[in-house]
């Protein structure tokens, strides 16, 4: 039997800590008070729309950004699962959470992994406080899926180097401070090796922003240009050289989070309140229960995932199984919630409304299954893993 | 053999001759055609093992195609009579929730309070009816009944020999037997009144078990596709090596990982007690029922004209997955009850019950 097979499908239990159950109640009090404020405003894919540094701010007061870094770089020294506590109780409630998104979940453990001591002291404070902001500047005009490709160059100087490319898809780049950007600093033969990190200042000279809009009109994200960007030697991130193997060790925690499978959430909540209104048909309580039959399960998934982060191993194949699985359920829950309340979706509808809130996880819904690596890709990832066993 | 291995004299499953070097010329495009039927014996947990352990034997003899009532007695019957407090028979048990029955007393009392036969002497019962669809009772030691007496919920244990049973089987020609009872008396040593959430407890044990059982049969699809599609060579590759191939493989993985991991996150609240289990068990048989489609779809596809045979096992696995997901309650039935207390305020707090 290829029973050996199995192992890249095991998935650890998730036990939360004890601690866990006070800091949810404890965010869902500021929820509350912040809901009082008319900062929550229960929208979908908050993580990506929802930009409000101000918001960033009050929850880094509570110590609620950057919490699993250490306490000697202003973290809060929490592990994975408390943080997974906190992220998913605001992306449940649409919380504003975009502007230190990726600092959060990327650059911060990024930098605390690979970064000089240096870097690590000036950035990591400042990203735990809400007061820095990173983008990702990894693909470009012909690296999508084949991200190895790159052609953002990176030439030496006297004192640093000098980047010249154009990156796309930079979501948050015209208001961030920083970008982390993927950068060739060799030809090799291997397309995987000769690559770098750099940390990049959004505002140095040489860098251009160009926004580009989504079908829904809202500026997200941009055409990045490094036109001669020079980039001080102590802003390379980790090894010269090591840029894949650090860019992919970073991919378990950027895809088996609760963003990959609550983007939508807050739109099934709405879909509730309109139907708390009167009695459900037995098609529709089938249907809202079919949805979170799936919801609970994924959520058993990716919990599975942090556990094993939090354990500090890294299951990258399972991570990818999360992500393909989450983001098809949030583009799915999207027609389900059409077809079980049918509502013209309505772009110009009162904000926050269910007709409104409809239209906007639509004209997103195509983003879920490519962001982060499009899931055709992940599934091969999947396969692969499975067959190494 | 061990003792409390669960082992039947008649299996259901045909003795199939797996070998099928002769079907095809290339004995190695069918090397995993061969007989994979490993023991389908798997060693039945002691009764006082806990609920994670008694899912994951669930789960193997699932993964298996046991031909015996395994699930049925060490996650459902065992647990029930042990909360009844009544003593469990050594063998395979079954069960039967049976809301339908009629449910008398034996010895009315001379003076009757009520209607004629609502107060008795003792609680030896006459039950009359028919226990439907019965899993395994021709093989059964006892068949543990949930059903309504006059003066509430009672448990009792009946033996197959006291009723007239009608064989039958699902699409995996699993014994499925009516038991036909024409006023059958239960001595009041066999019966125990039980509280109402016992009865409850009982269906949630029942589509839990059911689902451990799906999550297995899904297990063992994945392990025989992805054997056949790393061994099996069309266009001079691997199946395994096409990206249309790999999209299809990745799902099917996927869909069982997430039947297992809903069943595996039911046990603690199972032991936390009633309330707590509800949201968990309802959301696991929910989910492993609406999979099992994908599950068999998938895994069917994959394998080609081959997997449809009954030379090849999959079908064991296949055919089981058809018919335990309406077993115990299909996705309409648990998703409806799932989703029947959510509103607006409570949707959430729900999904964060567990862990
Ligand atoms: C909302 C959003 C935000 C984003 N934010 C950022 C960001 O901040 N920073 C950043 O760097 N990038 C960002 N991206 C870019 C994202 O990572 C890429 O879109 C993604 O990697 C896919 O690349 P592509 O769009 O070039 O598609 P392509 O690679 O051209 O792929 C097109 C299609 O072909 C399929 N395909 C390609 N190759 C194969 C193959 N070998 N096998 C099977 N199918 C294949 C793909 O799956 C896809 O369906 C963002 C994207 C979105 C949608």
């Amino acid at each position: 039997m290829p029973t050996a097979t199995i192992s890249p499908l095991g998935f650890p239990e998730a036990v939360l800590p004890e601690s866990a159950r006070q800091l949810r109640l404890d965010v869902r009090d500021f929820l509350d008070e912040e809901r009082a404020r008319g900062t929550v405003l229960g929208r979908p894919d908050s993580w990506l729309a929802g930009w409000d540094p101000a918001f960033t701010r009050r929850l880094a007061e509570r110590g609620w950004v950057g919490m699993a870094l250490p306490t000697e770089y202003g973290g809060a020294g929490r592990g994975f699962l408390e943080r997974y506590v906190v992220i998913e109780e605001l992306l449940a409630a649409g919380a504003p959470v975009s502007a230190h998104w990726v600092s959060d979940r990327q650059a911060g453990p990024s930098i605390l992994q690979h970064g000089t001591e240096e870097q690590r002291r000036f950035f990591l404070p400042r990203i735990a406080a809400g007061k820095c902001f990173f983008s990702i500047g990894m693909s470009e005009k012909s690296s999508g899926s084949d991200l190895a490709s790159v052609r953002t160059c990176a030439e030496r100087t006297a004192d640093g180097w000098r980047l010249t490319g154009t990156k796309m898809w930079t979501g948050g780049a015209h208001a961030n401070d920083y970008a982390i950007v993927l950068a060739r600093t060799e030809e090799a033969e291997d397309k995987h090796a000769g690559l770098s990190q750099f940390i990049v200042d959004l505002r140095a000279p040489g860098v251009r922003i160009e926004p580009i809009h989504l079908m829904s009109g809202e500026h997200r994200f941009n055409a990045f240009h490094l036109e001669g960007v020079h980039v001080p030697e102590a802003m390379l991130l980790g090894q010269q050289g090591d840029g894949w193997k650090q860019v992919t060790g970073e991919l378990a925690f950027e895809r088996s989070g609760p963003e990959r499978y609550l983007s939508t959430f807050p739109l099934l909540v709405s879909l509730l309140r309109e139907l708390d209104q009167r009695a459900m048909t037995a098609e529709q309580l089938t249907q809202v229960g079919i949805l979170t039959a799936r919801l609970h399960s994924i959520r058993q998934l990716s919990l599975g995932v942090a556990a094993a982060l939090d354990a500090g191993a890294s299951l990258d194949t399972q991570a990818a199984l999360v992500k393909d699985l989450g983001t098809r359920l949030e583009g799915a829950l999207v027609d389900s919630v059409r077809s079980i309340l049918p509502t013209p979706a309505d772009p110009h509808a009162t904000p926050g409304s269910h007709a409104e809130l409809l239209a906007f996880a639509l004209l997103h819904s195509p983003g879920y299954t490519l962001r982060g690596g499009t899931n055709e890709i992940l599934r091969g990832i999947i396969t692969r893993g499975l067959e190494q066993h | 053999m061990n003792t409390h291995t669960i082992d039947t004299s008649t299996p259901a499953i045909p003795a199939d001759d797996y070998d099928t070097t002769a079907f095809f010329a290339d004995p190695g495009a069918i090397a995993t055609v061969t007989n994979t039927t490993d023991s389908q014996t798997v060693p039945l947990p002691t009764p006082d093992a806990s609920t994670a352990e008694l899912l994951a034997a669930v789960h193997e003899a699932g993964r298996r195609t046991v031909p015996a009532p395994f699930a049925e007695t060490a996650l459902v019957a065992r647990p029930l009579l042990r909360r009844a407090g009544l003593s469990v028979p050594e063998g395979p048990l079954t069960y039967a929730i049976a809301p339908q029955l009629t449910v008398r007393h034996a010895h009315p009392a001379a003076s009757a309070v009520g209607s004629a036969g609502s107060a008795g002497e003792d609680d030896t019962l006459l039950v009359a009816g028919t226990l439907r669809r019965v899993p395994w009772a021709r093989t059964a030691t006892a068949v543990v009944v949930l059903a309504n007496a006059p003066f509430g919920p009672v448990l009792f244990t009946l033996t197959p020999d006291q009723a007239v049973l009608a064989p039958g089987a699902n699409l995996a020609e699993e014994a499925r037997d009516d038991l036909h009872l024409a006023s059958v008396e239960i001595p009041a040593a066999q019966v125990r009144r039980i509280p109402r959430e016992l009865l409850e407890e009982a269906e949630l044990r029942a589509a839990l078990a059911r689902a451990a059982l799906i999550a297995g049969a899904g297990q063992r699809c994945v392990e025989l596709t992805v054997a056949h599609t790393t061994a099996r060579t069309q266009f001079g590759r691997p199946l395994s090596r096409f990206q249309a191939v790999k999209q299809e493989e990745a799902k099917l993985i996927e869909e069982a990982a997430l039947v297992r991991a809903a069943v595996q996150a039911a046990a603690a609240p199972l032991d936390a007690g009633t309330a707590a289990a509800r949201f968990a068990i309802a959301g696991a048989k929910t989910q492993a029922s609406a999979s099992a489609a994908e599950i068999a779809r998938i895994a069917h596809q994959l394998h080609g004209a081959i997997g449809i045979t009954k030379l090849h096992p999959l079908h064991l696995a296949t055919t089981r997955l058809w018919s335990w997901r309406d077993e115990d309650g299909d996705e309409t039935t648990w998703a409806a009850g799932l989703a029947r207390t959510l509103t607006a305020d409570t949707l959430w707090a729900a999904l964060t019950s567990t862990p």
